[in-house]
């Protein structure tokens, strides 16, 4: 089966007819947008579009649609552009269609205990305003001060409370989506009991904007806990902490966060937070509870005695609410601060079952040096997410190679191990030829089918998933 | 001709993700990427490339519309040195007849030391208390002695142990940030050498310049200073501590202030901590939502870019209006104009006042005189 990929010849006439959809101010054709839009946060990889569009509603994305289905011009869906995958580049030129002018939290309902709101929200707008009223929204992936809700959505991105809480498909109760004719349908709603149908918004969770164009998102809220708490254990080594994870896990505690760091993380992110972490240790592992607040003390202490057991050179529980954040902050910024050691950052996502975890962390680590990558490892290691980063002069050809002969290798670790080329970034463009080693040809089949259903003239994010 | 514009160093800083996003203003108003630190360093690495030619519509544009505030600097956590960019990328874009013209007339009456003093002249600023140079000097700003003396005043009654020596120029700030980078530093180091020892800056911006040219230890902002020294801050009694409680009518008449933060002082300085607690000793410190943001007056910009300079404002009194405010405190000469301006356009009885002003008064506050008509 062939499925037809959309070619960009977006002519004036297209151009005439989007601006008179979305407004000529909305339209940008310029080099410098265009160039803006030619990349998301993957690096080396960019693809030009021949149009930026900013729709504002969802008759206007259905109206773009239309458009652009007739002229066969393809469509990339983009939030904020915090990608990783390079899943919103615009590789076969198009259409970027940026939904952040769609940004109005629409409601957060106490009683039915959920959002509504448009893709063009940021994360954490949600999240604080679902504090604000004493619920909490889990997903926090890392870019959440930046990334959108439905960017979140179509990715499914995952965050550093996974491990208990889930990611974002399980918050998702419903989606109003434009389809790539123009048609817009709705799936789920705002019930937590639903099984009229096939579940399309699930379906949609994770499709990387190939299937569909989500224009609104009812997401389920959770009461806030009470309290949280949150400490951290140094190692000689990572395979140390990985074991201290297996021992939390199987000890009858699920914590909230289980992060974990390597000596070259540790490194750069105490160079960028300065927050006095011990950068002489071989690993660093960050962990967390929240709920009741004599659950939190007692959960914390089984989670330092399982880290004493496996070694750990010290363990601290954070004395204020304000040393916890700044803990999580670090956290948080562990990727973009690896760029201090050199400019160019190749970041994967391998997740393995986490009674795995140890075993990944040492395979990765014979693999780096086998190709002498510098590769600094950090990840969520509660759900056996882990991000191996090489960290590269972009100018060293040989040495971006050896990159990526190593991460070959450390995805078909992955796959043996019974894990997964993505956890939680997709499979965008710098995935996709891994994709079939890991889920066989009839599923890969089968997902082209499902597209071809969706996107009949293929112009939703051509050559990505399902192509 | 091969030169490079950017420092490479400083452009392959930035692995583009996305975290300066929500700290920009022009990101804020327009949602559109291009209009974002991380769109302007696309921009600024396609120059360099040779993919953009340099007088591109959109790079001209972008050059111009950015604030030149540094938000995007103290939240990045590649560190990027997004500031030391924007000099480097105006340095080339204004140089010599691309300069708006708007700009030549200002970068001309700052350009020498004697022009300096002129614009003092014009008005009754610090030189009635003139005094010799010592380990500690006050630098009076140039645009601040002509259009408020009584900064430089308030600040040598606040530090009788400052010298404030003559002869000084301009710190070239204004020029390092509107395409004259190599004038820029030279008056810096000019100004350096006038005023030997700590330098004690009333002004944020002149603040982060010269400390980025002569190091952060040869300067100190006017509150960094004062928190910094020994003796109490305030010249009049020293404000009860823990005595709230039993001077009930004193606590009551506590004046409601709030700080717009200067730009360069936080992002390129650190300094922040500093003003609030000194506030807190004289009034009741509100913290506006805003407080850390541009307010849109950024050195030239209010000036070059007068609509958005108001676009960016308009946040900034909505809060001001709604805490209603008796002052908001104000770090930098370009941030009072710009305040002042906005304040009054709206009506609000809310006064703008120097840090200093502020302190001097020691929260007993005349009645408001700008804002007209506003309630009182």
């Amino acid at each position: 089966l062939i499925v037809t990929a959309a070619v960009a010849i977006v002519g004036e006439a297209v151009r005439d007819r989007l601006a008179g959809v979305v407004g000529a101010s909305h339209v940008r054709a310029d080099a410098g947008a265009l160039l803006t839009y030619s990349t998301d946060s993957t690096p080396l990889q960019r693809g030009r579009p021949d149009l930026v569009v900013f729709p504002a509603s969802t008759e206007e994305v259905a109206a773009v649609l239309r458009i652009a289905d007739e002229a066969r011009v393809p469509v990339i869906p983009r939030g904020s552009g915090t990608n990783l995958s390079g899943g919103t580049v615009a590789h076969r030129g198009g259409i970027v269609l940026a939904l952040t002018r769609m940004n109005r939290l629409l409601e957060i309902d106490p009683a039915d205990l959920v959002a509504v709101c448009e893709p063009g929200v940021r994360t954490i707008e949600l999240a604080q305003a679902a504090t604000a009223v004493g619920l909490l929204f889990p997903p926090d992936p890392g870019s959440q001060a930046t990334a959108t809700i439905g960017g979140n959505v179509a990715e499914c991105s995952g965050g550093l409370r996974a491990l208990k809480y889930g990611v974002t498909r399980d918050y998702v109760l419903g989606v109003q989506a434009v389809l790539a004719g123009g048609e817009v349908i709705r799936s789920g709603g705002r019930l937590v009991k639903d099984v009229a149908g096939y579940d399309l918004q699930r379906l949609l969770c994770g499709s990387e904007g190939t299937l569909a164009v989500i224009t609104e998102v009812t997401l389920r809220l959770v009461p806030a806990p009470e309290g949280s708490g949150t400490g951290m254990a140094y190692f000689r080594a990572l395979a140390d902490a990985g074991r201290a994870v297996s021992r939390v896990l199987s000890s009858g505690v699920l914590p909230v966060t289980l992060e974990f760091l390597d000596q070259v993380c540790i490194g750069a992110v105490e160079d960028y937070a300065r927050i006095g972490l011990d950068a002489g240790a071989g690993a660093l592992l960050i962990f967390g509870q929240d709920g009741d607040p004599r659950v939190i003390g007692r959960d914390l202490e089984r989670i330092a005695l399982a880290c004493r057991a496996e070694g750990a050179i010290s363990v601290r529980v954070a004395e204020s609410p304000q040393e916890a954040a700044e803990l999580l902050r670090a956290r948080r910024a562990v990727l973009p601060s690896l760029s201090r050691l050199e400019p160019l950052t190749l970041l994967e996502d391998a997740t393995v079952p986490r009674s795995r975890i140890a075993e990944m962390v040492d395979r990765i680590q014979e693999i780096a040096g086998r190709h002498r990558v510098r590769i600094g490892t950090f990840g969520h290691a509660g759900d056996g997410n882990l991000h191996p980063t090489a960290v590269l002069d972009p100018a060293d050809e040989d040495a971006v190679g050896r990159a990526h002969a190593a991460f070959a290798e450390i995805f078909a670790a992955a796959i043996e191990l019974r894990g997964s080329i993505t956890g939680e970034h997709g499979v965008g463009i710098v995935k996709l030829a891994y994709l079939e080693r890991q889920l066989g040809a009839a599923h890969v089949a089968l997902l082209r089918r499902i597209k071809l259903a969706f996107d009949p003239h293929g112009i939703l994010n051509p050559g990505k998933l399902g192509s | 001709v091969t030169d490079t514009i950017f420092t490479p160093e400083l452009l392959n800083r930035c692995i583009a993700c996305g975290f300066c996003l929500p700290a920009c203003p022009t990101y804020e108003l327009t949602g559109v990427e291009t209009s974002s630190p991380r769109g302007r360093i696309g921009l600024m690495r396609a120059i360099e490339d040779g993919i953009l030619v340099e007088n591109d519509p959109t790079v001209m544009e972008e050059s111009s519309f950015c604030l030149g505030c540094r938000a995007c600097e103290p939240v990045c956590p590649a560190g990027v040195q997004y500031g030391a960019l924007l000099e480097q990328w105006r340095d080339r874009l204004w140089r010599g007849r691309h300069c708006p013209w708007r700009l030549r007339a200002l970068l001309f009456a700052v350009n020498r030391p004697s022009r300096v003093r002129l614009l003092g002249l014009l008005r009754r600023h610090a030189r009635t208390r003139r005094r010799a140079a010592t380990e500690a000097n006050l630098m009076l700003g140039c645009f601040e002695r002509a259009l408020y003396p009584q900064v430089s005043r308030a600040a040598t009654a606040l530090a009788p142990e400052l010298g404030v020596p003559v002869g000084q120029g301009c710190c070239g700030a204004l020029h390092a940030h509107n395409g004259d980078l190599a004038r820029g530093e030279e008056l810096a180091r000019e100004l350096g050498e006038a005023l030997p020892g700590t330098i004690v800056a009333t002004a944020g911006g002149c603040a982060a310049h010269l400390a980025g040219v002569l190091g952060g230890d040869r300067v100190a902002e006017l509150s960094q200073w004062l928190a910094r020294r020994d003796h109490p801050v305030t010249p009049g009694p020293a404000p009860a501590r823990g005595g709230g409680a039993s001077q009930p009518d004193r606590v009551s008449a506590r004046p409601r202030i709030g700080l717009q933060d200067s730009c360069h002082l936080r992002n390129g300085l650190g300094v922040w901590r500093e003003p609030r607690e000194l506030l807190e000793q004289v009034g009741e410190y509100v913290e506006l939502p805003s407080a850390a943001g541009c307010c849109g007056a950024a050195g030239t910009y209010a000036i070059l870019r007068p609509r958005d300079s108001a676009r960016v404002l308009d946040r900034h009194l909505d809060e001001i209006a709604r805490a209603d405010l008796d002052v908001i405190a104000v770090v930098n000469p370009g941030c009072y104009r710009q305040l002042q301006q906005g304040v009054g356009r709206r009506g609000l009885r809310t006064r703008v006042m120097h840090l200093s002003e502020v302190l001097v008064q020691d929260g007993r506050l005349e009645p408001s005189r700008n804002g007209g008509g506003a309630a009182l």
